[in-house]
């Protein structure tokens, strides 16, 4: 007796006889993400979904905006703008570099999800990442206004990304599950990619928190090794 | 014992005898019974798409590889790449097309080229999804140039990455292949057989042609060339076959 594999498991998007109402606008895509992702992931199959993709892509830029203006109250001054343009950016420029190895993996599982489907997909991942920081966005506020530590606050600021990015990803995952084919390892393997492509992102716009002279740091280095010296640097 | 193959209509491959980007998705699914019949009917549209799609891919992440260098060495890698994979494609055509009927599977000249082609495409396709993931690595990484202090770790993750990406499109591109021709010979044994010996060939003519069109990246107390003034003098297995007797004599 064949087993059910765990992408059989879920049903086929297209397996529910009821067509979701269309998302109409960048409220209603918050609204559906968060409550009624099915109705995301059918939308992003129809001709047409650009716009559903321009809002998600919207909705995360602003909602990064927001979050690094947050994460730069603890430092003030020229971090209050510098740390929501390298979030935003950041998050943005990291998807772009992904994107073509996820659409490469997804062909190689034998999905078959189309490159702007793929790109939906990404998008609807950014934008809950965000979301969810947004939701964050209180504690770490408050922990920014009540502790002096940079290697304190950028652990948190990590905690609170790696926990939305776990639901970004399970998106991304179900996105896949639902076109009725295998994810595969291939997208697994993909989702470790984009954290450590993002993780190095943080490292390579530092500082996020905390001061320095230039904008962008003049010294190479890999985020282990940053994180690493700031802790060093946070104990001496 | 040869084993014919069978043709058949496919709808990807009756509505355009090119290769199209929208068809990408079909040859990296590897999909034996949708490729089937590009392997076994010649379009010379086609053949130039595959060549296309190796020099953008394999291209853009010689691109990639050659920054760490410098940018100009990264703009004689856009061409050197995808060269060595055509060229070693090209140079073993006649050697494969023999290979294949002798060893059981009845393919003509073009069609064992165009299975090759396929093969190469299907990893440049993964090396250029790839290659801006690399470029940022690299980007993240000092230049290597004879005034930079790179550290042993950092020289060494870099190799290891580049590695495990070709490695990892490599295997994708063989398996795909191992499974047309599975299919086109109905036997694993043959299709294994054929596999192998072109393997051996193209690895072999490869090597060679990697150590003419030297450098990659190259050496940060040479100078970015091109080609090496001794490109033509000396070959890959000669300078393996030196260092191990100088490994062993010390």
């Amino acid at each position: 007796m064949a087993s059910v594999s765990a992408c059989q498991a879920v049903p086929p998007i297209d397996a529910n006889p009821e067509e979701p109402p269309p998302i109409p606008n960048a409220v209603a895509a918050i609204e559906s993400i968060l409550r009624q992702p099915r109705r995301v992931l059918y939308q992003l199959r129809k001709p047409g979904s650009g716009r559903l993709i321009a809002a998600m892509v919207l909705v995360a830029v602003v909602c990064s905006l927001i979050y690094g203006v947050i994460a730069g109250t603890f430092s003030g001054g020229a971090q209050l703008w510098a740390a929501p343009v390298k979030i935003a950016v950041g998050l943005l420029v990291s998807a772009l570099i992904c994107l073509p190895s996820l659409y490469i993996f997804a062909c190689l599982s034998g999905s078959q999800a189309r490159l702007v489907e793929v790109f939906g997909l990404v998008a609807g991942l950014a934008m809950l990442m965000t979301i969810l920081l947004i939701g964050f966005a209180p504690v770490a506020w408050v922990f920014s206004q009540s502790t002096g530590s940079v290697v304190a606050m950028g652990a948190l600021h990590l905690v609170f990304w790696l926990i939305s990015i776990f639901f970004g990803l399970r998106f991304l995952n179900a996105g896949f599950s639902a076109h009725a084919d295998c994810s595969g390892g291939g997208i697994k393997i993909w989702m470790i990619i984009f954290v450590l492509v993002a993780l190095q992102m943080t490292t390579a716009l530092r500082p996020l928190i905390g001061r320095a002279d230039t904008f962008l740091p003049t010294e190479k280095k890999f985020f282990v090794n940053h994180w690493l010296e700031c802790m060093k640097q946070g104990s001496d | 014992m040869q084993r014919g193959f069978v043709t058949g209509s496919n709808p990807v491959s009756a509505a355009t005898a090119n290769l199209q980007a929208r068809q990408i998705p079909v040859l990296l699914g590897g999909n034996p019974a949708a490729l089937k019949d590009w392997a076994t009917r010649w379009e010379t549209s086609r053949g130039l798409g595959c060549a296309a799609a190796i020099f953008v891919g394999a291209g853009l992440y010689g691109a990639a590889m050659g920054y760490w260098r410098s940018p100009i060495q990264a703009s004689y890698n856009l061409i050197k790449f995808p060269l060595v994979i055509l060229a070693t494609s090209l140079g073993n055509a006649l050697l494969n097309g023999m290979l294949a009927p002798l060893l059981g599977l009845n393919l003509r000249f073009r069609q064992s080229l165009m299975l090759v082609l396929m093969s190469f495409t299907i990893a440049a396709a993964i090396l250029g999804s790839f290659a801006p993931i690399v470029f940022f690595i690299i980007w993240n990484t000092p230049p290597l140039t004879d005034q930079t202090e790179i550290s042993w770790a950092t020289y060494n993750f870099v190799q290891l990455v580049q590695v495990i990406i070709i490695a990892f499109a490599s295997v994708v591109a063989n398996v795909r292949l191992l499974r047309l021709l599975q299919a086109l010979s109905a036997s694993e044994v043959i299709a294994r057989r054929v596999l192998f010996s072109w393997l051996v060939g193209n690895l072999f003519l490869g090597s060679q042609l990697c150590w003419i069109l030297r450098p990659f990246i190259g050496s940060p107390g040479l100078p970015v060339e091109f080609l090496r003034a001794n490109a033509f003098q000396g070959n890959f297995y000669e300078t393996v076959i030196r260092a191990i007797g100088n490994l062993l004599s010390t």
